[in-house]
């Protein structure tokens, strides 16, 4: 009996240490954030039974509505800019780039950015676009006027560039890597058959690559979504709300005004969001596969 | 065909320009004194714009700074080690045992949407938990909640290594009544290889890049390198040297892991 019982239900045994960890944690987080739906915290008293006041606060909310604006803005043209910016890359460096050992080096170069802490490359660009900083003081040399990068105006803009810088390697790989698997003698058949570039992309290049960026747009949106980090370093989602998208209002609810019901509302929210992101990527990936 | 050579070429300078400028302005920063750092035209070349001096880097060497990057390398390498342990064994089951409860692919995607959870969504109720048991701001918090959110990670990248490991070997061995610990240890591990290197380097680069549950759930005693940054822009003036000082030390590792581990990295995203 001892044996053969553990050898049946050895699946589940080696999923046993992974799963505890995992519980031990998301165990408590999961359960919380649905009582504190429900819930309002006083200070110095315990929590009080508010019904449905949080979740219906949620569709009332002016700030949050502008924050998913700012944020689809944020998200939207950060993916779209890093995608169709790696795809070029990719594209050129191998086409242009006929040595292998080179054109690898090259990749690997680009890869930088995106290895390093989003923290580090919050500061980097801080460094760059600050009023007296590096761009300016470029622009000022070659005499050009000085640019409020971090202004009310600009400064969502200045954020998605700096995410370019870190994140369109990201994209970059894939579509390299989809580009690569492509057989070269594709290219000299329609070469030979005196096919013009832009049919030949759309003919050859593109239904191989077509999987990759989608995958690369999906994980980029989604990343973008979930990570504050530049928008905590960089502008603290100033100046006024300039740069306040939902993971920042959300941060700002937890742990600046304390209202820690309608945050965990928020939180929950954003959570089935995410969730419903990945699910719409899952299924695309595994479509894929 | 020339001209759309020299086109490309230089597009791709452009951006590889775009790519290196801010890099290379952060480590020049570095070796600045801090008058020097901003000026007009900026101070870019070293020695003819300005003379290097090691006054950044004495700051972080003589100071806490450096203990901040022990602190980072104490909590990543700890959280890795716990993680892949336990997800060596996920992932075995995961790629072998795919029909069976708890290892089929519902499980393995209930297990990846943990590494899509936002996590300005759960670090305050991260917070509140570690709160109770009294150990908010230690090792033994930050360091469990990261094994946590690796595990995901580690047992999506193990389990694309194993599947790539033929069957047929670990069942002759079960047919030579081997128990499955020596089959795991001998012909599953060392077949794993560098797969198992390139794993452990991933895991670790991402922790060692963390910063959101750095900073709220530890970040008073406990303070990794990342949640340290904002410090130093308390005070008057930013000290922008000590910032790019702090910043090349902090890339070396994920450099070093890019260039030893390219070839994986870059076959993660191959047809797989």
């Amino acid at each position: 009996m001892p044996r053969r019982g553990f050898s049946s239900r050895l699946p589940i045994f080696l999923q046993l240490p992974a799963t505890i960890v995992i519980w031990s944690l998301v165990g408590y987080v999961l359960p919380w954030l649905i009582y504190s739906l429900f819930h309002k915290y006083l200070p110095m008293k315990g929590p009080v039974f508010v019904g449905l006041d949080n979740i219906i606060a949620l569709f009332t909310d002016k700030r949050l509505f502008d924050a998913v604006l700012r944020t689809l803005y944020y998200t939207g043209l950060g993916t779209a800019a890093e995608v169709l910016l790696g795809m070029a890359v990719a594209l050129v460096l191998v086409n242009v780039i006929r040595n292998e050992v080179l054109r690898f080096a090259i990749l690997v170069v680009f890869l930088i950015p995106m290895t390093l802490s989003e923290a580090i490359a919050a500061h980097i660009w801080l460094m760059l676009l600050t009023p007296q900083g590096y761009i300016n003081s470029l622009l000022r040399a070659v005499g050009l006027p000085p640019v409020g990068w971090l202004s009310e105006e600009m400064a969502l803009n200045s954020l998605i560039l700096a995410d370019i810088w870190q994140w369109t390697p990201l994209p970059l790989l894939l579509i390299f890597a989809a580009r690569t698997s492509i057989p070269q003698e594709m290219y000299e058949v329609a070469n030979l058959d005196r096919i013009s570039p832009w049919t030949t992309f759309r003919v050859v290049t593109w239904p191989h690559i077509r999987d990759a960026v989608v995958v690369a747009a999906l994980l980029r949106f989604i990343l973008m979504y979930i990570t504050i980090d530049k928008i905590l370093l960089i502008t603290y989602g100033g100046p006024g709300l300039a740069t306040e998208i939902i993971g920042f209002y959300v941060f700002l609810q937890a742990f600046s005004y304390r209202n820690i019901g309608y945050a965990a509302t928020l939180s929950f929210a954003t959570l089935i969001a995410a969730g419903l992101i990945t699910y719409v990527f899952w299924r695309m990936l595994t479509r894929r596969g | 065909m020339g001209v759309k050579k020299i086109l490309g070429i230089i597009f791709l300078i452009i951006y590889g320009l775009f790519v290196i400028g801010p890099f290379y302005v952060t480590v020049i920063t570095g070796f600045k004194n801090i008058n020097d750092v901003f000026s007009i035209p900026p101070k870019l070349i070293p020695f003819v714009d300005f003379q290097p001096t090691l006054e950044a880097y004495e700051r972080v060497f003589n100071t806490r700074i450096i203990y901040t990057f022990l602190t980072s390398m104490i909590v990543a390498t700890s959280a890795t080690i716990i993680a892949l342990i336990v997800s060596l064994f996920a992932a075995y089951g995961f790629s072998r045992f795919s029909k069976a409860p708890m290892n089929d692919d519902t499980s393995f995607f209930i297990l990846l949407t943990l590494r899509m959870v936002p996590p300005f969504a759960v670090v305050l109720p991260i917070f509140i938990y570690w709160s109770t048991f009294g150990l908010y701001d230690t090792y033994p918090a930050l360091i469990w909640t990261y094994t946590v959110f690796s595990i995901p990670l580690a047992v999506w990248l193990l389990k694309g290594f194993m599947d790539s490991i033929p069957t047929s070997i670990e069942d002759a061995a079960k047919v030579d009544g081997y128990n499955f610990f020596s089959r795991f240890r001998r012909y599953v591990l060392p077949l794993l290889g560098a797969g198992l290197a390139a794993t452990v380097a991933l895991v670790w680069l991402f922790l060692w890049n963390e910063f959101l549950f750095a900073l709220k759930i530890a970040g008073g005693k406990v303070v990794t390198y990342t949640a340290y940054l904002p410090q130093l822009k308390l005070g008057q003036r930013i000290q922008w040297n000590v910032l790019g000082a702090i910043g090349t030390l902090a890339s070396i590792p994920p450099i070093i892991i890019l260039i030893l581990f390219r070839k994986y990295i870059i076959r993660l995203y191959m047809g797989r």
